[in-house]
Formats: structure tokens, C-alpha cells, sequence
């Protein structure tokens, strides 16, 4: 499906490059069929990792996360981590309105902590995302969408989970999907991410290769929108000072579920 | 239309050079960016060298960049979203005032783009009755300032907390703090606000990926996240060249993006984007469009003495190394691009001629190269630049620049073929020196065209004799037996 | 374009001492002849024989940095032609080693005869300090100063041909000297070439910022490797009345100074 635009503009592209079109580079492909030879010790890693690599990333990540006030928690359980979010809300003053309001993601690990019996003696209402019917009418869909931006837009903490989490630059990786929108870990003021410790992978490159040819990875790919965040949102536009809570969270705490 | 004026080179540096405030910003910038890159590179575990290998990726990329467009704009279509090709900057314009027309939108949130600055879209979103809104918060402020600019990554480099207290007092009416952190607060909310109530958001794109059909777009505030989630409809502007073709090399290319534009190891956002909120999904755009812009590139492509500059990732990493930019600022540049980069990129976009200052305004001193992550060798571009000025160029519609100094270097071959004439003109200056002032033994006035140098130096004057010279006479004094 | 790595490298601690061919710059050959005869001296002081061919002039590196190629390609072949014959070429100024021996050979990219002939000499040329540590294995030659001095990278030696060390050391080796560096002794000095009378306020303001710094590092003396760079911070000082000493180093190595 091409468009005269793209035709005329690729014609001049080709044209500059003296070129046909072609998809080889100085002989070799320019695209991979098959995981390279490093990808392949990576993948490997990857398998063979054991408890105490997992727990030697963990440290990494700790470390890497303290220049990026990124606040890396390890806990035990679940349960734990309920209980240290439930501290947390506490403690924490709302920053756009007198209320309390909490939106959390729709996802396995979350729904388990059951956060909405500590939160209920707080008196903090939780909200829930809940994937929507692709098959709704425009109506419904529009109606469910606004109602999700304004308990988004209330809350001021919003709790996600996370596909990955990059040990060398304290970097979580979320991939959209139904039921687990992308503004609950954006617009509230404080952005909490549970995650297992089997999440924790080394860096971009492994993040890449699995991926690329991890069939657990790769058949949803990178979807259609895919978010690094790396610590708290940062401006230094003024006069170079540092300051964090520019657009996105001021506070971003991350609960790392290590099943001891 | 956008607003360019290289021709002001020389009088706006002057300014910037007489404004305390700019020079202490722009040292501070120096010292904290570009000696921190340079330390990022050094830490890489590839180690600086693997800026070569990017310069070779990029070089991959170009190559093809026919094939790989075709296929992002295939995967990005799949995907749901729109692809437009854009062969100007008014066609770019146009194209996004169509689309916020049909929709109906009264305000457009822009995360940073140094592509939309290129095309002009917030004169002519406002000409068309649009509000463009800059949320960057060093673009905010040189919104309300009215101002342009003066860096790729840090566009308020030029003001103080001090400027921006005012400022700040004065369009927005918060109660006067020069606290940055207050000021920042502010801007939060005022830009919430319009996050919130925007119908269409914008963005530049940082790389984009053929294999996987993605944009990527890389911000620290988080602006770009937000513009890109909360409105109806997300229109990305993309230069062509910005793109490669594997994973694998966008990794490379990422990391270097990061430690090139701010020493940092990742940014504290980067997205991937290929198309918009599918079924069932809650947020984000109703309509993606990327548009895929020309504005030049392609000439500069069908040069191969300048395709190189088409490289460029845009991080700024020349800007923060480069002596001359660390002493005049962006504006003197006249247009979206300064420093280094916009020393090579401006005039091929919008003229050699007009300008040729920015080509001729530098010292060749060589440290953008050395800062660059992707290795483009500046210095050589804008000697390409000069050799267009010297003897002029029809391909790019250059005239000789100066036919004097033309003559001038002719004269001076000549000059520099014949040691025994060239000894007699340098004798005959040699006696012409003693007509200058002087403080000491140093020539304080020369006449044009050389009173430049005198203007703030000292001038050492010719020797009596060449060392040339001395060296014969004493050889013919020991060869006499 | 990558860098040409030195093709022919001579190893340390020779047997038989190279004959060495003096390139001098015309900048020193024309304003400042005494670095050359410093030189000189260093050289001779280590046993060397010297030559130089009296015909040499300029290397065309001016202007070829103003975009002139054609003006510069005849400058280069007749470099070649007196040069040629020459076992080893040394230069006091690191912008001329970096046109030989990087721009000659591009500039012939598309005469494979010249660039050849450009290519053997590019392979022979050092600059000063770098013969004199890297080729030599020389790092102290019995040189003697009274105070603190500090050092300036110029562009081209430094970026141009990697220049870094060798100066460095050798400064360290001079009796009583103390060394200290200087902030952003890598920053231009705002001399480049005709830049600094076309442009002369920014010039100024970079050659400012470079006295400035070297101001601040309490120094008696600047020391350089590159005649342009050592003009250009020698007029600003001069202008400044300041009592700081600008020296090339092989008049400090020679101690040719007051
Ligand atoms: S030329 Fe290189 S350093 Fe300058 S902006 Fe482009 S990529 Fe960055």
C-alpha cells in the first residue's frame, strides 16, 4: 500500500543514491533471519540464569537506580509489598487535589497483592483498569475511556507492573496492552512498579535479543507502544539545577518480589 | 514560515559574547556536558570506538534509506497509523493543519522537535487559528519569551532563574520565585493543564527502527509521554534520515544518543511507537501520523561529499565541545540548528552563499568530531563547505564567495613556488612593517585586511632574517674553506 | 574518513641514528626563527645530523583550510618533490604534520600516482615532540626552567595527530620546572589561521578565555607545540601587558628563553 507522496519522495531518494531498490548490504543482509552468534550467548544467559545471578542483577540495579532516584525496594511476598504501599499512601500528600484516590493496573501480579483491604482501612479508593471490549460500540468505548482518564487524572499514585526491568540502567520496560494503559504509570504524581525477580534481566541488549527471537518475547513484540523508565521524570532546564517532577511522576518506587 | 538568518552571523555573536549571563551559562553547559560525554564514552564498555561503528550503521542506514522508509511506512500502515511523505517544509505544515482541521482541534501540545522548529509549524499553526503549545520546559519558556532556541537540547541555556522569575510573573502571574524547583512546579501545572485539554499532541522522532516498524522518541521530563498518550490524535515529524534498520544497531545508536546529548547512561524515557490505541486498549491516540520530511535532505544525499551530515542523530554532543558555539550561542547561527552541526546543515538547507559565515566561522579545531557519537567528521564537511565558497558550484547554485581573496591565493601559489621571489616579498613586508605602531617589539595596528588581528592582539612582526636564510649563510660560511 | 595510522614506525633505541630533513613551518621560518633554531639545537644536542632543503615554503595548509584545494594541491606536490628524497622529516608545528600527513594523501584521492608519492611521505613526517619520545624514545634532554609552567593542546596536534603525551612528558623532565595543567587546556586558542582576522571578536574572546585560564594556573610560562597557536595567545598577552612567557617548547627544551 504505497501513496503518490511516498512514490515521488522514495523516486528522488533512489535517484540520489543512484540505486534500485535492494536489501543487501556490501553483500550481507541487511536485515537477520537467525540470532547472531552474541545473541545467542545472550539467550543463553538468559536460560541458564540462576539464583544467585538473579540476585547479583538485583544488587546492579540497586546500585544503577540510586543516581536516578529510582527507589528499589526488595520484599519477601506479595503481601509485604501491599503492606509497603499501603505505608507509602499513607504518608504521601496528594499533589493536585485533597484527596486520596489510587489506579492500578489489571495484571496477575497486582490483582494477587490485594491492595484493596489495607487500602480500605485508609479509606483510599482504588481504582481498576479493566481491558475493554474491542467489540463495543463507539459510544461505550468512549464513555469507558473518559471515565478512565478522570480516575487516572484523580489518582495520585498509580501502580503498574512491568514486562522487564534492565539491571545496567534501572530501567523498566512496559509494553501497552488492554487493560494496562500507559498513563497510569504517567500521570499520576507517584509511579509504584511491582515486579518478581526473574524480571530482571542484565541490559538493552538482552532486552533486544529476547525480543527478537525469544518466542515468549517476540510474538507480541514490542507492540504498539513500548516505554523505557529510567527513575523519576527530571528537567534541568533552569539553570542546569536538577529537578525532579518536570511532566511526568516526582516519585517513582519500585517493589521487586524476590519469593524468599 | 520559519524564520532564517545566518546572514546576522557575526553581529548576533558579537552580542552573545557582550552578554555576561549567556557566557556563564554556556561555560557552565561546557564543562558539565561536554566533559561528561567524553567520560560516557570512555566508560562504555565498547569503549569510544564504538562511535565507528555507529558512524558505519548510520552509514548502512543511509545507504538504503530508500528500502528502509518503504518498510517503515509498510509496518507503521499495518499498524493502524497514517505515513505522509513530505518533500517541503510547507507540505509538512500543510499537512498537519489538514489533519487538525478535519479534527476539529483548537490546541496542539508539542513535545521538543528540532524538525518542527525547521518547518516553521508554530508560526503557521497560529496563523491557521491553532494554539501550538511548547511543553519542553526550556521550549515553554522560550515560548512565552517569544524568543528562539539557543541549543538543540537545552533551548533556554541563554536565560537565568533570574529571567525566568519575570518572565514567569509576567504571563502566567504566579506569585515571583527564582527557586528552579518552584518555577519547574509551575510550569507542571500550567502544562498539565494543557496536556489535558489538548486535541492533538506532537513530536520530532530520535531514531527510528525498519525491522521492528517503531519511532522512538527520548525525553527526560517526560513531556513527550504525555503529549504523545493524552491527546485524540499524535502527529510525529521525522527528518528521513532518522532512521536504521536493525534492533541491534538502534541499540548502539540509542546508547550513544543518551551519553552524547546529556552524559547519561539512558534517558529517563524513551518510547517506542509504531501506530495508534488498538481495540480494547484504554489509552492513548485515536489517530498516529507520522510524516516523513525532505526539506533538502534528498540534495544533500545525492552529494557525496555531504551525505555524511545526514548521519547526524541531533544529540547536541558538538554543540557542548565546540569553542566557537561555547562562546557566541545558538542564535548567531540564524536558524533551528546551531553549532556545529548547524554549521554544516543550515547552509545546505537554506543556502551556501547566504551562509557562507557559518561555514567560514570556525576554526577546524576538531573537537565536535571527537564528541560526535556517530563520528561524522565535521571539520572535513565544513572544509567542503569552503572549497564551494572558494571556487563556487552550479550543482548547488554557489558563487566564489570573494574574488579577491580568489586572487589572493592564486598569487600566493605562485608566491609559494618560487623561494628566492617569496623571500623578496617577505623583505619587502619586512621593511613595509616599520610604517605600524608598536608596543615594545610587538606591532600594535595592521591595515586591513589584517587589521582583525590587531583589533584585541599584539602582531609578532616578520623577523629580520628567515631561519631559511640563516641556515644558508651559514652553511656557505662553513663550506668556505 | 578514518585516520591514516603511521605506516612506517621507527623503532626505539635505533642503532643508526636516522638522518633527519627539517621541515619548518613558515610561520617560523618567516616570524619566529628562533624555535626552529631551538630545534636545532635539541637535535644536534642528541647526536643527530640534520638537513634543510632550502627551497621549502609552506605547506599549503592555509589554504587548504580556507577551502582553496587546487592552491593547496600545488603547495603539496612540491612539498613532495623536495621532500621526497628524505629519510625522515621532522616539523616544530603539529598543523603541518597533520596536512601532510592526513590531507596530502586525500587530496590526491583522485591521482593515484600522487597519492602514492603523498602516502610514503605521510609516513615520514613527525612532529617535534613526537620524534623526539616516540621515534627517539627521548623524554629528558637536560633542559632546566625556573618556575611553574603550564601547557596548551593545540587543535590539530592533538586532535589532528594525537599529540597528547609526548609533550607532556617532556615538560615533566625539565629540571625545576613545576607543572601544572591549565582548565580546558584543549580548547582552542581562537587562532585558526585567517578565522582569527575574519572574525576577530570571537577570535578575541576565545584567545581571552585561553589567557584567562593559563592567568589561573599561576604559570610563568605557556608552552606549545604549534607556532600559530603560540602567536595568537603571545599577542593577547602582549596586548594585556601581562609578564607571562609564551614558548614553543624547543625553546624551553633549549632553553632559549629569558
Ligand atoms: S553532528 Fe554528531 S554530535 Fe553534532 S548533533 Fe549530530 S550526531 Fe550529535
Amino acid at each position: 500500500m504505497s501513496t503518490p507522496d511516498q512514490e515521488y519522495f522514495l523516486r528522488r531518494i533512489r535517484r540520489a543514491l543512484n540505486s534500485k531498490p535492494d536489501f543487501s548490504h556490501h553483500g550481507s543482509p541487511l536485515f537477520a533471519h537467525a540470532p547472531s552468534p552474541e545473541e545467542l550467548q545472550i539467550l543463553d544467559n538468559h536460560r541458564r540464569r540462576t539464583a544467585a545471578d538473579r540476585n547479583a542483577l538485583l544488587s546492579q540495579l540497586m546500585e544503577a537506580a540510586l543516581p536516578i532516584h529510582l527507589c528499589v525496594i526488595p520484599v519477601p511476598d506479595l503481601i509485604a509489598a501491599a503492606t509497603a504501599i499501603a505505608t507509602l499512601a499513607e504518608a504521601k500528600k496528594p499533589e493536585w487535589s485533597a484527596v486520596k484516590n489510587i489506579i492500578v493496573w489489571r495484571h496477575p501480579l497486582i490483582d494477587l497483592m490485594e491492595l484493596k483491604a489495607p487500602l480500605n482501612r485508609l479509606k483510599i479508593p482504588l481504582h481498576r483498569t479493566e481491558p475493554m471490549d474491542p467489540a463495543a460500540d463507539p459510544t461505550q468505548d468512549r464513555i469507558e475511556r473518559e471515565h478512565l482518564r478522570s480516575a487516572v487524572t484523580a489518582s495520585y499514585i498509580g501502580v503498574t507492573s512491568a514486562d522487564l526491568c534492565m539491571a545496567d540502567t534501572a530501567t523498566l520496560v512496559l509494553r501497552n496492552r488492554p487493560g494496562q494503559p500507559r498513563s497510569v504509570a504517567l500521570v499520576p504524581s507517584i509511579h509504584i512498579a511491582v515486579i518478581t525477580l526473574d524480571q530482571i534481566i542484565s541490559d538493552m541488549k538482552e532486552l533486544f535479543a529476547l525480543l527478537r527471537w525469544d518466542d515468549r518475547f517476540r510474538s507480541e513484540g514490542l507492540s504498539n507502544y513500548m516505554a523505557f523508565i529510567s527513575g523519576p521524570s527530571k528537567t534541568a532546564d533552569i539553570e542546569a539545577t536538577m529537578v525532579h517532577g518536570a511532566h511526568g511522576p516526582r516519585e517513582v518506587y519500585l517493589y521487586v518480589v524476590s519469593g524468599k | 514560515m520559519p524564520d532564517i538568518s545566518p546572514e546576522t552571523y557575526v553581529k548576533v555573536a558579537k552580542k552573545g559574547i557582550a552578554n555576561p549571563v549567556l557566557q556563564k551559562a554556556l561555560a557552565g553547559l561546557q564543562d558539565r556536558f561536554g566533559r561528561g560525554t567524553a567520560e560516557a564514552y570512555r566508560r562504555l564498555p565498547e569503549g569510544p570506538e564504538l562511535r565507528f561503528k555507529a558512524h558505519d550503521i548510520r552509514e548502512k542506514a543511509i545507504a538504503h534509506l530508500d528500502a528502509l522508509l518503504e518498510i517503515l511506512a509498510a509496518k507503521i500502515r499495518a499498524n493502524g497509523g497514517v505515513v505522509y511523505f513530505a518533500q517541503t517544509a510547507k507540505e509538512a505544515v500543510n499537512y498537519c493543519i489538514t489533519v487538525a482541521r478535519q479534527n476539529n482541534v483548537h490546541r496542539v501540545v508539542k513535545g521538543k522537535s528540532m524538525v518542527t522548529e525547521e518547518i516553521g509549524l508554530n508560526p503557521a499553526l497560529q496563523a491557521a487559528g491553532i494554539e501550538p503549545v511548547e511543553t519542553d520546559l526550556g521550549e515553554y519558556i522560550i515560548q512565552l519569551a517569544g524568543e528562539k532556541p539557543s541549543h538543540i537540547i537545552a533551548p533556554a541555556v541563554h536565560k537565568n532563574r533570574h529571567d525566568i522569575a519575570d518572565l514567569f510573573v509576567k504571563k502566567t502571574g504566579i506569585r515571583r520565585t527564582t527557586d528552579p524547583s518552584e518555577l519547574t512546579q509551575a510550569a507542571r501545572k500550567a502544562l498539565r493543564e494543557k496536556f489535558l485539554s489538548a486535541d492533538m499532541g506532537t513530536s520530532g522522532v530520535n531514531i527510528a527502527c525498519a525491522e521492528t516498524g517503531h519511532i522512538t522518541t527520548v525525553s527526560n521530563e517526560g513531556n513527550i509521554r504525555m503529549a504523545t498518550t493524552l491527546p485524540r490524535i499524535h502527529i510525529a515529524f521525522m527528518g528521513m534520515e532518522r532512521i536504521v534498520a536493525r534492533l541491534d544497531e538502534y541499540e548502539i545508536l540509542l546508547r550513544l544518543l543518551c551519553r552524547g546529548a546529556a552524559a547519561q547512561t539512558m534517558a529517563t524515557y524513551v518510547s517506542y511507537i509504531s501506530g495508534p490505541r488498538r481495540p480494547g486498549e484504554s489509552d492513548g491516540p485515536d489517530e498516529f501520523h507520522l510524516v516523513i520530511l525532505d526539506n533538502g535532505r534528498s540534495r544533500i544525499l545525492a552529494d557525496p561529499q555531504f551525505k555524511e551530515i545526514l548521519y547526524c542523530i541531533r544529540c547536541a554532543a558538538c554543540l557542548n565541545v565546540c569553542p566557537v558555539y561555547g562562546k557566541i550561542g545558538g542564535h548567531a547561527y540564524g536558524f533551528a540548528y546551531s553549532g556545529p552541526v548547524g554549521a554544516v546543515v543550515t547552509p545546505l538547507l537554506t543556502g551556501i552563499n547566504r551562509a557562507k559565515d557559518l561555514c567560514l566561522g570556525e576554526t577546524l579545531c576538531g573537537a565536535c568530531m571527537d564528541a560526535c557519537p556517530v563520528a561524522i567528521d565535521l571539520p572535513r564537511l565544513l572544509l567542503a563547505l569552503r572549497e564551494k565558497l572558494a571556487y563556487g558550484d552550479e550543482n548547488w547554485q554557489v558563487k566564489p564567495a570573494s574574488r579577491m581573496e580568489g586572487l589572493a591565493y592564486k598569487a600566493w601559489s605562485y608566491l609559494i613556488g618560487h623561494r628566492y621571489i617569496y623571500e623578496r616579498f617577505l623583505k619587502m613586508a619586512g621593511v613595509g612593517q616599520k610604517l605600524f605602531p608598536r608596543s615594545g617589539t610587538m606591532i600594535r595596528r595592521l591595515p586591513p585586511p589584517l587589521a582583525g588581528w590587531t583589533q584585541s592582539r599584539n602582531f609578532q612582526p616578520l623577523a629580520k632574517e628567515t631561519f631559511i636564510e640563516g641556515w644558508r649563510n651559514k652553511k656557505a660560511i662553513s663550506n668556505t674553506p | 574518513m578514518h585516520r591514516l595510522p603511521i605506516m612506517e614506525f621507527f623503532p626505539k633505541a635505533m642503532d643508526k641514528k636516522p638522518k633527519v630533513t627539517l621541515f619548518i613551518q613558515c610561520l617560523v621560518d618567516a616570524v619566529w626563527p628562533q624555535v626552529a633554531e631551538a630545534m636545532v639545537r635539541v637535535l644536534q644536542k642528541l647526536g643527530l645530523s640534520l638537513e634543510c632543503p632550502t627551497d621549502q615554503t609552506c605547506c599549503g595548509q592555509p589554504a587548504y583550510n580556507s577551502g582553496y584545494r587546487r592552491e593547496a594541491c600545488i603547495a603539496a606536490k612540491r612539498f613532495i618533490e623536495i621532500f621526497e628524497g628524505s629519510e625522515i622529516i621532522v616539523s616544530p608545528s603539529g598543523s603541518c604534520v597533520h596536512m601532510v600527513r592526513h590531507h596530502y594523501p586525500e587530496l590526491f584521492c583522485d591521482n593515484p600516482a600522487w597519492r602514492q608519492r603523498a602516502q610514503r611521505i605521510a609516513a615520514r613526517i613527525y612532529e617535534f615532540t613526537e620524534f623526539l619520545v616516540d621515534v627517539l624514545g627521548v623524554e629528558d634532554v637536560g633542559a632546566h626552567f625556573n618556575g611553574r609552567i603550564t601547557y596548551h593542546d593545540s587543535c590539530q596536534l592533538l586532535r589532528g595527530i594525537g599529540v597528547k603525551d609526548q609533550p607532556r612528558r617532556l615538560l615533566r623532565h625539565v629540571a625545576g620546572a613545576e607543572f601544572v595543567e591549565m582548565k580546558n587546556s584543549d580548547y582552542c586558542c581562537g587562532f585558526g589561521g585567517s578565522f582569527a582576522v575574519k572574525y576577530p571578536d570571537i577570535s578575541a574572546a576565545m584567545v581571552n578565555d585561553k589567557v584567562d585560564h593559563i592567568i589561573h594556573s599561576g604559570a610563568r610560562a605557556v608552552i606549545g607545540c604549534d607556532t600559530g597557536c603560540l602567536l595568537n595567545i603571545a599577542g593577547a598577552v602582549s596586548r594585556r601587558s601581562l609578564s607571562i612567557q609564551t614558548l614553543h617548547i624547543a625553546q624551553l627544551l633549549a632553553k632559549d628563553y629569558l
